[in-house]
Formats: structure tokens, sequence, C-alpha cells
């Protein structure tokens, strides 16, 4: 064996001189038109969507039977009549202002359960039990007990909506509560924050992907929610929502006038989730690097 | 203005021998799921102003839990623990905590707001004040450009810099880290060593510092606090080396540190005394 050299092969040293930037190529280049047209997220879901419009038009055509299955075409005229000559709009209003006032009523209680849920233990329990018991239940199942409760009217559904919304939201608000990071809440507490500033000023804003993602489906669940009800019967006499436009019309064979209906729901739906849930989400956990 | 908070600073270093903080006999337990841990075990120690007061030990000897204590989060099972002669009880703002990891910044907020939150929520400056005072703050720690960015842009050595801003513009009474430059690269972590230093040059702040490496203890430090592990038992208190002290003197407190750190492991292995020197 030979004796143990350090380095084992003799070499010299080396020493380079970085080449001026200006050198190179590419540093930085801008992308093209195409390349930055594809990254826009709103053209591609638009591409989408008429893809699927123009499929439906398609299939309806060729089945040549608008009893059944109206074209997309027969859809829009019979959504723009409704819409300005029709009393399509006054019924979509009246639902939004119902779902509206539902959808707050049932953030503001699962609000008020998620505080007592955090600040105390018995109040974590009474969330959890009563979550697992009534997050399955239908809200439509309550539908009948609500009317004997509330009358047939506006109570009875805003009953069933903010049932429907409020262990959603009171379920993501908590799991987001709790996946708070342990740092912050100490963060918080060195600031001598206490109570409901603390609540509001960390545990909100550090949770809010959770308690965004339960706002977006108490959304979607109040919707469904409202046109099942409405289906059952009008909000009042004269002066039913879309729900009820639907089976009006339904009943009338009036089927593009049931579609137009549908595509109503729909048109709401695509706004809410990609135009004011967007908005929320860029300005807030997107702005904050909380989610990407 | 901070030129005023450093003439107070320096007027009380010059007046009084009272230790600021003064810890007595401090016993802290946890619960785990099935069992109740000592952390430490009966730890005295005083802080006196403008210290630059070094918690050392090994991982186990209670340092980090230590320091939560003196913060408030946690209530000793025995002894007191005193800042300016009251007990402490609970988390507040006159003890600004600097935490290891970096998601102590809140994300919603930007640089500049996250070091005026704590001004502001504790009441103590209206918006411009605080303002203002972040400001100052933020341009002592080199990160006046990134003012208004959000926290995940900025690299984890950036993060710890407004950490340490946002501590400090609160001029608390005692600034409380808890092994600040762990997480960072070893580049990164001498170069906040040396701004930490250049800091407290110019507020001459007073900081009790929690970490397990002997270099950084000694860079930092101006007094040492030894602790053995299993339950944390106070093993010295020493001073440190001035800086600029030759590479000789530091490297024999290295050793001389190690030398008691060591002692411990060695005694954890083998029971008997005897084996102790080997």
């Amino acid at each position: 064996m030979s004796a143990i050299v350090d380095p084992p092969v003799a070499r010299p040293e080396i020493i380079h001189e970085p080449i001026a930037s200006s050198a190179f190529g590419i540093v930085e280049k801008p992308l093209s038109p195409w390349e930055r047209v594809r990254n826009i997220g709103a053209l591609r879901k638009f591409a989408l969507l008429v893809a699927l419009a123009v499929t439906w038009e398609l299939y309806a055509r060729s089945l040549a039977n608008p009893l059944i299955f109206p074209t997309f075409s027969a859809t829009v005229v019979a959504f723009v009549q409704g819409l300005f000559g029709g009393d399509l709009f006054t019924k979509a209003l009246t639902s939004v202002r119902v779902l509206l006032f539902g959808y707050s009523a049932g953030i503001l209680c699962a609000a008020i359960l998620t505080v007592v849920a955090i600040t105390s233990r018995v109040g974590t329990d009474l969330l959890e039990l009563l979550t697992s018991m009534f997050n399955p239940l239908p809200a439509i199942a309550l539908l009948p007990l609500a009317l004997i409760w509330f009358g047939l009217g506006t109570g009875s559904i805003v009953f069933v909506i903010v049932h429907s919304v409020l262990w959603a939201v009171a379920l993501n608000t908590h799991s987001g509560f709790l996946s708070v990071s342990h740092t912050l809440r100490m963060v918080g507490r060195n600031y001598g924050l206490r109570g409901l500033p603390y609540v509001a000023r960390i545990l909100i804003p550090a949770a809010f992907p959770s308690i965004l993602t339960g706002l977006k489906i108490g959304w979607a669940f109040a919707w469904r929610t409202l046109i099942a009800a409405e289906l059952v019967f009008g909000v009042s006499s004269g002066a039913g929502g879309l729900g009820w436009f639907i089976y009006e019309n339904k009943n009338q064979l009036e089927i593009p006038n049931v579609f137009a209906g549908l595509f109503t729901v729909i048109v709401i739906g695509l706004i809410v989730e990609n135009v004011v849930f967007r908005v929320v989400e860029a300005r807030t956990v997107r702005k904050w690097g909380l989610q990407s | 203005m901070s030129t005023a908070g450093v003439a107070q600073r320096k007027s009380n270093l010059a007046g009084t021998t009272e230790p600021l903080l003064s810890v007595r006999g401090v016993t802290l337990q946890y619960k785990t799921k099935d069992h109740l841990v000592t952390a430490t075990y009966r730890v005295d120690f005083d802080v006196h102003r403008s210290d630059r007061f070094i918690l050392l030990g090994p991982s186990g000897c209670g340092k980090s839990t230590l320091l939560k204590a003196v913060g408030g989060y946690l209530k000793p099972v025995e002894g007191e623990i005193r800042l300016k002669g009251d007990a402490v009880a609970r988390p507040g703002p006159d003890r600004m905590m600097v935490f290891q990891e970096f998601d102590q910044l809140l994300p919603w907020r930007t640089v500049k707001e996250n070091v005026m939150f704590p001004l502001q929520a504790s009441g103590r400056l209206g918006r411009a004040a605080a303002q203002e005072k972040a400001l100052d703050y933020i341009a002592k720690v080199n990160l006046t450009a990134f003012a208004d960015s959000f926290p995940h842009t900025l690299s984890g050595g950036m993060k710890q810099r407004v950490a340490i801003a946002r501590g400090m513009a609160m001029e608390p009474d005692i600034l409380l880290m808890d092994e600040p430059f762990a997480a960072l690269d070893a580049l990164t972590r001498r170069k906040m060593q040396d701004e930490l230093l250049a800091l407290w040059d110019g507020t001459r702040f007073t900081v009790l510092f929690v970490t397990h490496s002997i270099p950084e203890a000694i860079k930092i430090g101006s007094r040492i606090l030894l602790l053995s592990p299993h339950p944390g038992q106070v093993k010295a208190e020493l001073d440190s080396l001035p800086r600029g002290a030759s590479g000789a003197d530091i490297t024999a407190l290295e050793q001389r540190i190690h030398a008691m750190l060591f002692a411990d492991s060695v005694e954890e292995a083998v029971p008997e005394r005897a084996g102790a020197h080997a």
C-alpha cells in the first residue's frame, strides 16, 4: 500500500472569470403572443364553454325533438326573451334575494358556532357532534317540517338554506382554525391579543383558504337547496323564484323555457364562482402566498 | 425618535444593578400524551439590562421551554420569573419573541404592516407613528426596498430580519430569540450574526438568545448560561469573550464549554464517576 496523499492526485488550482451576461444568447425573453394567450385561464375556460355549446347544438339538431331536448340556440332565445320580455329576470332576482339572505344567515350561525368551538372544549365537542349529525341530513328532507314551523313562504326556504350552508361552512372554518400553525398562534398571543381580536386578526386570516372553500361549498349547497325547495312551491303567490319558473314551464310543456331556467342557474353559478370568488381569492389567499 | 430610546437605555444601564429579568428556582414540566416531562429543574439566572444573554445546551436541555416560560406561554410549577420585579403571568408585547420558524410573519400583511401590527395591536402607537417607526427599523435591517413586499416573496434570511425588526420596533424590555438563525444556511447565518451585533451596537437592547451552537453562543453572547440535559439544570454561567478576541482564546473557550457539555454525555453513558475523565 502506498502512503495516503491528500489530494490523491496532484492537480493545479483552477480559477475562472464568469462571462458577462451580455455574451449569452438568451437571459430573459418575452413569451410569444400565442403562449401568453394560452396562459389566460379565463380564455381557456371560455373556449371549453364554446366547445360544449357547439356539441349541445349539434346533438340537439340531430335529435330534432324540442320537447325532449331543445337546441342551444332555442334555449338562448328563450333565455333572452324571458330576461327582457318575460318574468325570468324578476324570478331570478327573487331567488337570488332569498339565497343571499339565507346564505348570510347561515354564515352568521356558522361564525357563532365556530367561535364557541374554538374557545372551549365543550364547544368543539358540540360542533363535531352537531356536524356529524346534521351534515349528512339533506336540507330538503327538513322542508316538510319547515313548512309546518314557518308556513308556506320565505321563512321555510331560508330555514333550509341556513341548514345546508351552516354545517359546510362551520366544518371547514373549524378545521381551518385547527390547522393554523403553532408559531402564528404564539405570535398573536405575543402581541397580547386574546379572545375575539385574536380570532379576528390572527385565526381568520390564517385559516382563510379553508374558510373560502367552506364558503364556496356553502354557496353551491345553498343554490341546490333553494331550487329544490322552490320546485315544491313558489315563495309566495305570484312571486315564485327560478325553481317555480322551471316547474311551471314544465307543466306547460315550454321545454326551452325550462332549459332557460336551468341555464340561468348555471350562469349565475359561473359568475359567482369565476368572478366573485375569483376576485376574493386573488385579493387574499393568492396575494398572501397561502394558495398558489 | 429612536435616539431617545438609546439614551434612556444607556442611562438605565449606568444607573441600576437590579436585574431586569430574574429567574429563580424555575422548574418546568409539560405533558405529552403519555408522560409528564420535567424540562428544567430549579434553574436560576439573572439578566441585566443590555445583556446579550445566551441559553446554551444540547437538545433536550429545556432551553426553548425556558424561553417560552419567560415569554409567558408556560407557567413554572415551582419558582418564579420576574421581569422588572413583576411576575410573568402571560404572553405580552414587553417580551417580543423571534422564533426559529420562517412562518412567524403574518402572510396576509406586507413587511411594513407586519412590523406595524404589534405597535398598533398593543395600542402603543397610532397608524402614522407606527408606520414611521416601522420604516425606521426596516431600514435598520436593510430591507427598505422590500417594505411593501409580502413575506412569501422573501428569502429565509430576509424573513428573519423582518422578524427581528418587528421585535425591535416594539422596543421591548427584553427580546427573546429562539434559535432565530438555526434554519438558515451557514453563509447567511454568519452574516445575520454580524448584523445582530451591529444592531446591538446601535441600540443596546437586552436579548435572551437560545442556541445549541457553541461558536454562535461565543460570538453573539456577552454572558452564557450552560444547561445540562434531561432535565435542564444550570451547569455554569460564564462570561463570553469580547469581540475581536484572538482565535486561540475562542478555541479555548469553545473547548472548555464543549468539555462541560461532553462530560454530561459521558456520565450518562457510564454511570460511575470513574469513567468521566475518559
